[in-house]
């Protein structure tokens, strides 16, 4: 078991300690979600889900759930991504999304929130949320 | 001012109410240090002595839901040009209409440009300083409403921000104290983005009333001018020679691409006060620049033409001394010049950037060139 733990723990570095990078949502949140609007709503420029609830998004804060997800999904670097939001925030234009420090916060939140919306190491999805895509 | 105290106490008032109220801290820094290459003259603030105060700027801004769609904002900006003395830039209260509309009241930034809205946020773009002979209006807020409406148009973004209000202040233009009210100030900008391209138009208009420094030489010589065309009853030139309620109008556009790591930037301004000493203004920009990973390199020219229609001159030739004391005043208004920029942006932290850029400014009217280096650092917090 010990080696088991050791080898899965070596592979998981071996390829960047990251796999996938799971869309998460509240587990009664019967919405569906593409790539696209998944973008949209993490620049700001989409604001309600399918059904006109108004959606919170959660970011994470300098994870590599947050480097994948910026890479894979909304295509900017962290610094583009700064001074995209700065453009909005210091014009009154639009307010980023909250940053939580952790999977497990994003999982926690999400499944308390059910307008929420946020992303996790696929690896890490537990609890009462739903993964809408992977990336 | 005022205007401000009245929303922190209406921020300050809800948020002992509303236990949900919940108060955003963000800023924004640049610190620049620069100096003028040439002994004898000065360029954006700069002489051949290092300075590290002209172009640094702090500023803080907080935010607050005081209820479902109502935000109420206030940004503090603390100037090194001013001695770092805090000012309210923007002060105004948000209400969400809906996901695509949004009405604001309060002090705001004035929609002239591009860039206007961010124009202390050094972060959000590549140059130390955006190109000066476009972002050249000597003022940058106003006090007013503003709507904003936001909406997709099949790939499209469409931004459409319409404007009213008026502005009154001490602006440099002429004089260094000029004291500038605009009346009926009202504009409309449109912004089209599609991923990689946007495209900007803007307009505004404004009856524009300037009252000159009469203790600085050129606002005295303009007063003594008037004053003497007026005393001679030639009141119709007296009004083409001063600054009072005047219809002014702005229009600009400009686009953008960034794609592939490739940037490129334009901009084309033109702006008239009617009936005045001021001249007609025209002025463009265009910048490359090129992007590998964390660093940009980038190049700029700017081109700056302020002139009198020909017209204007020679209006009363019969009387020759006031004729002549007019066409000096409309020349000694005009102005040609062209700016170049070298310079690159290095993001060295994902809320952090080193800039340097080299601008050579080079004078048409009196044949001379200045340099100026600026090496800065932005922040977002």
């Amino acid at each position: 078991m010990k080696k088991l733990i050791l080898a899965s723990a070596l592979s998981l570095c071996s390829i960047n300690a990251f796999a996938e990078v799971a869309v998460i949502v509240n587990a009664g949140n019967a919405n569906a979600l593409d790539a696209d609007t998944i973008k949209k709503i993490y620049l700001g420029k989409a604001k309600s889900f399918g059904d006109g609830t108004k959606v919170n998004p959660v970011n994470q804060d300098g994870t590599a759930a947050a480097d994948e997800f910026n890479d894979k999904v909304v295509g900017k670097s962290g610094s583009q991504l700064n001074a995209y939001w700065s453009k909005l925030v210091f014009t009154g234009k639009g307010t980023p999304p909250e940053k939580l420090g952790s999977d497990q916060a994003v999982i926690d939140f999400v499944a308390a929130n059910a307008d929420a919306i946020g992303y996790v190491d696929s690896a890490k999805v537990s609890g009462n949320v739903k993964v809408v895509a992977t990336f | 001012m005022k205007k401000l105290s009245v929303a922190v106490a209406l921020c300050a008032a809800l948020a002992t109410n509303y236990a949900s109220a919940e108060v955003r801290i963000n800023g924004f820094a640049s610190i620049v240090g620069g100096k003028s290459l040439d002994s004898d003259s000065t360029l954006y603030g700069y002489d051949d002595d290092i300075s590290f105060k002209n172009e640094s700027v702090f500023a803080l801004q907080l935010s607050a839901d005081l209820m479902e769609k109502l935000t109420a904002t206030a940004q503090i900006v603390a100037r090194g040009e001013n001695d770092f003395d805090a000012e309210f830039e923007w002060a105004y209260v948000t209400y969400e209409l809906s996901d695509e509309l949004q009405i604001s009241a309060g002090k705001m930034r004035v929609p002239f440009y591009r860039y206007s809205d961010f124009i202390d946020v050094g972060y959000a773009y590549r140059w130390v300083r955006p190109p000066q002979s476009v972002y050249s209006i000597p003022f940058s807020t106003y006090e007013g409403l503003s709507l904003l409406h936001n909406t997709q148009l099949g790939d499209w973004d469409s931004t459409v921000q319409v404007m009213y209000g008026s502005f009154d202040g001490e602006i440099d233009a002429i004089t260094e104290k000029t004291q500038a009210e605009l009346n009926d100030f009202a504009g409309i900008n449109w912004t089209l983005a599609y991923d990689w391209f946007s495209v900007r138009a803007a307009y505004l208009i404004a009856e524009s009333s300037f009252a000159l420094d009469g203790t600085d030489p050129s606002g005295a010589a303009l007063n003594g001018l008037e004053a003497a065309l007026r005393a001679n009853s030639l009141n119709t030139l007296a009004d083409d020679i001063a600054i009072n309620e005047d219809d002014s109008s702005f229009f600009g556009f400009g686009f953008s691409i960034d794609y592939d790591n490739f940037l490129f930037d334009a901009e084309y301004t033109q702006f008239e006060v009617e009936n005045s000493i001021l001249t007609e203004q025209t002025q463009y920009y265009a910048s490359v620049g090129y992007r590998l990973d964390d660093v940009i390199v980038h190049f700029t020219y700017e081109d700056n033409d302020d002139k009198h229609d020909a017209s204007r001159f020679d209006p009363i030739a019969a009387v020759p001394s006031l004729n002549a004391a007019i066409n000096g005043a409309l020349t000694g208004v005009q102005a040609q010049s062209n700016v170049y920029t070298i310079g690159a942006r290095y993001d060295f932290h994902p809320s952090a950037a080193f800039k340097i850029d080299f601008s050579r400014f080079e004078d048409d009217v009196t044949d001379t060139e200045t340099d100026v280096v600026a090496v800065g650092v932005d922040l977002v917090f």
